[in-house]
């Protein structure tokens, strides 16, 4: 009869339920300047997400009528590297979490 | 007659820069004025290049920060570096777009009219630098499309 005693002397935590971790969602937003001609701001649109023409225009009209726009959602990390892009074509581009 | 194209695009690809000296001095020195905002920090546009990457958030990741100003500062001092050339390749073109995009946006950033969402208030040499920079970027997008 083995004598060994067990290593661990309290049960880890099982988790129960049956929550799955999901990344939590990022939205880039553009906002509307006085001053940036707009086939501009729709070739940066092309240029970094790969947007055709006429996605890119709605986008950029967006922008334009509203002051803002969604351009893309997603996981931190893309979010943050189409910020860095944005910035780095002259847009003015922030992050929000989307809740 | 049509008017000609101050960037046409060549059938290799490259973008042909059709513009006199004087376009070309005016150019070359907004492209000084970015490369000299990222390394002086008592420029008036330093701050506005450096600004925050994510207001929304408490601090900014380090890397992302130094990754803009990387990628702002070469695509400046690569434009600035072939400012005098007959062509361009699209990698030059993009850093003459992007560097042109950023010096017109400090022009109105650090006039605070990004904030009206107007140009009232700028005088009359500052407005036309931006109409220059706005006529020359159109032109230019018109090639890279």
């Amino acid at each position: 009869m083995s004598s060994a005693q067990p290593l661990l002397t309290t049960r880890p935590e099982v988790q129960t339920d049956n929550k799955v971790a999901t990344e939590k969602l990022w939205k880039v937003v553009v906002w509307n300047d006085p001053v940036t001609p707009m086939p501009v701001v729709t070739l940066v649109f092309k240029k970094i997400f790969g947007y055709p023409q006429e996605k890119a225009e709605q986008l950029m009209m967006t922008v334009h009528h509203e002051g803002r726009a969604i351009v893309w959602s997603g996981g931190q990390d893309r979010a943050e590297h189409y910020v860095v892009q944005l910035h780095v074509h002259g847009l003015l581009a922030t992050m929000e979490r989307d809740d | 007659m049509a008017r000609s194209r101050l960037f046409p695009r060549r059938r290799d690809g490259h973008v042909e820069v059709k513009l006199n000296g004087h376009a070309r001095e005016f150019i070359a020195q907004q492209m000084q004025k970015v490369v000299d905002a990222d390394h002086d920090a008592q420029h008036p546009w330093h701050s506005h290049v450096h600004s925050p990457m994510n207001p929304s958030a408490d601090t900014d990741d380090p890397l992302r920060v130094l990754q803009r100003q990387k990628e702002t500062a070469s695509n400046a001092e690569l434009a600035l570096l072939t400012v005098k050339e007959e062509q361009l390749t699209l990698v030059e073109a993009w850093a003459w777009l992007t560097t042109m995009q950023i010096a017109l946006r400090n022009h109105v950033v650090a006039r605070g009219a990004f904030e009206n969402d107007s140009l009232e208030g700028i005088d009359e040499a500052e407005l036309s630098e931006i109409r220059d920079l706005q006529y020359l970027l159109f032109e230019l997008a018109k090639a890279l499309e």
